[in-house]
């Protein structure tokens, strides 16, 4: 009798941290979500408030390296500590960048959890955004490292946003070298800080 | 650290340590459940096809070097009059296409444009429809005329959307006759930038072209002048619906071109989904197929 309470109790310490794990990938996207669309639905704000207040809080919730190494695929192997450093730094700033312009335009958006899917350290949650005229599937890709889960590529319509940089930026990095792209890179950046008003 | 004596007041607290880990447990998974939203838990290490095939990117091969190949999405050899077809469009887009959908937009409110645009999907209907009977999707083909007819009818010629609205019969994923070449296992072939018309493949748009054979509005009576400018209505239209995405591409992304041509791409295969029935595979002998099934010393067990 013993033996079984101790052998029953042994298998749920062995799953219970399993089944603990279930509800947390899409609640931290529902946390990333939320915190940006409670700051963009303020009438109060202006756009440009309203970017400030977000600027920075999706990144916690994303793996910035993951995202880089990704990008970069087969041309991270070849570029030095210093470049991948460089990568990732601009790489955010652009990401943030094209996420802050975008978004204001989908304030009024509704967004649908749809379904999420677990296996091991990886993790697959499915969402809608819903608007008057159109809704969008947007799917977030996670991986579990150091204990919490976090995003690492965002696919919207089928269309994989790490896989469409890869190719983009794989392009011109054989056409142009790092050094082109990190200059098409800080143009960019500036360039997004200068309409970040509009 | 049981002892003999303790061996109750030991079976109690195990029993009470079960019962805090399960009712954590159940609290976990009932938290999940209020949202209503449905939770599949995968094993780590079992074969989940759909969640294998939706994870695809690579991230098993991380730390092998499958890093060093370079990920082609579509192949380009025409890219230089790609790209100048890809400026002439984005002329095309922001100094008249765009401009028109503002004006536009000035005139008919947003349920009205909406309701245009309902009417246009409506009626394209027998491309859908078509192409569904091509892929074998017989609920999909279902839905469409489903909604054909009760759109065109209490939908008042498919400007609403009862169908979807008071029945709850949603639309269904778009087929086109390119999809259905990718279907039967046919590839984008290469990247084309049609001149006013857009992105395309040289399999999509032979697709467009045999399209067009289903398409209603060809076979009204209507002169060829005509017939563009409803075209042309069409994409005016749904500009007017549109939230700037090409805008947001140029100003956001690096080389404009080539975000568009990845998405593209992308998006493409990712609308053709999973081949069934590959034609060149069936048509084509494999070495393996000889091998396996027309060797003699293999049926004799060699």
């Amino acid at each position: 009798m013993m033996k079984k309470v101790l052998f029953a109790f042994s298998l749920l310490l062995l799953f219970a941290p399993m089944a603990l794990a279930i509800p947390q990938p899409q609640a931290e996207v529902e946390m990333m979500v939320s915190s940006v669309l409670d700051v963009l639905q303020q009438e109060k704000l202006s756009l440009e408030e309203k970017k400030a207040q977000v600027s920075g809080k999706v990144q916690e919730f994303l793996n910035v390296s993951s995202m880089s190494q990704r990008t970069l695929g087969a041309h991270w192997q070849g570029a030095t500590n210093e470049q991948r450093q460089r990568f990732s730094e601009l790489f955010v700033k652009v990401l943030e960048g094209t996420y802050l312009n975008r978004i204001g335009d989908y304030t009024d958006g509704e967004v649908q959890y749809l379904k999420q899917r677990v296996k091991g350290d990886k993790a697959i949650i499915d969402t809608k955004i819903v608007t008057g005229e159109m809704s969008i599937p947007v799917q977030y890709k996670m991986i579990y490292v150091n204990e919490r889960w976090q995003v690492f590529d965002v696919i919207i319509e089928g269309v994989s946003l790490i896989r469409n940089y890869r190719a983009s930026y794989g392009e011109i990095i054989r056409k142009e070298g790092y050094e082109g792209l990190f200059a098409l890179m800080e143009q960019k950046v500036i360039a997004m800080q200068g309409t970040a008003g509009e | 650290m049981l002892r003999k004596n303790d061996k109750k007041t030991g079976a109690v607290r195990v029993l009470a340590a079960v019962l805090l880990v399960l009712s954590l447990t159940v609290s976990s998974l009932w938290a999940a459940d209020k949202g209503g939203v449905k939770t599949q838990v995968i094993p780590a290490g079992q074969i989940n096809d759909q969640f294998d095939a939706d994870f695809a990117d690579d991230f098993d091969n991380e730390f092998d070097d499958a890093g060093d190949v370079e990920e082609i999405l579509i192949s380009d050899p025409l890219e230089p009059l790609n790209r100048g077809f890809f400026w002439f469009n984005d002329k095309l887009y922001f100094y008249l296409m765009k401009p028109v959908a503002r004006g536009y937009r000035l005139i008919l409110p947003q349920s009205a444009r909406i309701a245009v645009g309902n009417a246009f999907y409506n009626v394209a209907t027998p491309v859908r429809a078509a192409n569904d009977v091509m892929q074998f999707k017989f609920k999909s083909l279902a839905t469409e005329l489903y909604r054909f007819i009760v759109n065109s009818t209490v939908g008042l010629g498919g400007l609403f959307d009862p169908a979807a609205k008071l029945a709850g019969v949603e639309k269904v994923d778009d087929e086109d006759f390119g999809q259905t070449l990718g279907y039967y296992g046919t590839g984008h072939g290469f990247y084309l930038v049609l001149p006013v018309i857009g992105p395309s493949s040289a399999r999509d748009a032979v697709g467009s072209l045999v399209d067009t054979f289903a398409d209603p509005i060809r076979y009204a009576n209507i002169t060829t002048l005509e017939y563009y400018g409803v075209k042309s209505f069409r994409v005016v239209n749904s500009l007017s619906l549109d939230r700037d995405t090409y805008e947001g591409i140029v100003r956001d992304s690096l080389d404009p071109y080539l975000f568009v041509r990845a998405a593209y791409a992308q998006r493409r295969t990712a609308q053709i989904g999973k081949v069934d029935y590959n034609l060149y595979d069936i048509l084509t002998f494999e070495d393996d197929f000889w091998d396996e099934d027309f060797n003699p010393f293999k049926w004799l067990g060699n």
